[in-house]
């Protein structure tokens, strides 16, 4: 307990964001065939378009995007959101929800995948040591293509514990 | 026997075991209960979390998520939305076609590793759809419940669907 404190970033409170505020997160990553195959095994997802490159020449039936294996979305959003989740996420106490969450392009092995965020909602929780903060997370590949989009809400610390009721 | 000779015959003489359903099958209201369960381990979860980078500490280091009231680490919430998630794909999407979005999300608690999650989901909505020729939208609403059968998620899927003809 004493050595968990204080190991996590000092500017990703309730308090630090501001609702219109649009966020270009630091890194991207590069989706590989190890990211989508183990995890997409992992979770057991039997769609073998996710892994079954033989398959997918054979019967692409001429889809555009749809002739080799499609990282399965799941994973691909995951990633959006991952890379968005220190700053957005890294003080969450439990993550409430998501809406609207739309696959906008399919990802491919070798796609390079980069996450915007911007900052919809703050509202106060029946806890005084955080509050609730909805955002929506963008992430778009090395074409700046647009792949993904979705709103996510969460219930994050306060840095400091409200003492009134407002 | 040549190998040759063997793979020919297994391809006259085998019957194919499909897997996966289409458009057709999915009249509004029909329900399915998803296959095996899963029980959501640490390995599953910090390989999870590691490799989508969702640097929250909660999902990776016990002794801050015991600091912070949880009892052992807590499983990544899109880890449990994966799982749930993939064990519905054999009944709802294998049969082809791509996944368009979802809608209405909510985790109704946090899980911890250790547990063991199943999924059932209910057709919702299917329509026509002008956009792909050989192709419908089907909506479904998904739950991934634990080992008591208490919901701990629920959303809607939408995907385009294979059509049989």
């Amino acid at each position: 307990m004493r050595q968990a404190t204080a190991r996590t970033s000092i500017d990703n409170y309730f308090e630090d964001f501001e609702p219109g505020e649009v966020i270009a997160h630091a890194r991207g990553k590069t989706v590989t065939e190890m990211d989508n195959v183990l995890l997409t095994n992992m979770v057991m997802n039997t769609a073998d378009g996710h892994f079954n490159e033989h398959r997918m020449q054979q019967q692409s039936r001429g889809i555009a995007g749809f002739d080799t294996r499609i990282v399965y979305g799941g994973i691909s959003f995951s990633m959006v959101i991952g890379l968005a989740a220190q700053d957005t996420g890294e003080q969450v106490l439990e993550e409430r929800g998501m809406d609207k969450i739309r696959l906008r392009a399919p990802v491919h092995h070798g796609d390079t995948l980069y996450a915007f965020t911007e900052v919809l909602e703050k509202t106060d929780s029946n806890r005084s040591d955080a509050g609730i903060v909805r955002f929506r997370h963008y992430g778009i590949n090395q074409h700046d293509k647009l792949v993904y989009e979705g709103e996510r809400t969460v219930l994050m610390r306060r840095r400091t514990i409200q003492t009134t009721s407002s | 026997m040549k190998d040759d000779v063997v793979v020919a015959s297994l391809r006259a003489r085998a019957k194919p075991w499909t897997r996966g359903n289409r458009f057709e099958d999915f009249a509004v209201g029909r329900a399915f209960r998803h296959h095996w369960g899963r029980t959501l381990t640490a390995a599953d979860n910090v390989l999870f979390t590691t490799l989508t980078l969702h640097y929250n500490p909660l999902y990776t280091n016990l002794d801050y998520a015991r600091a912070n009231g949880f009892a052992d680490l807590v499983v990544c919430p899109l880890l449990l939305f994966n799982t749930v998630f993939g064990m519905s794909v054999e009944d709802l999407s294998e049969g082809g076609g791509p996944f368009l979005g979802v809608d209405d999300l909510a985790y109704h608690r946090p899980v911890l590793v250790g547990e063991t999650v199943y999924a059932e989901s209910e057709v919702v909505a299917r329509r026509e759809t002008g956009s792909r020729p050989g192709f419908g939208i089907v909506t479904w609403h998904t739950r991934g419940t634990d080992a008591d059968g208490a919901p701990v998620l629920d959303y809607k899927r939408t995907n385009l669907v294979r059509k049989r003809t």
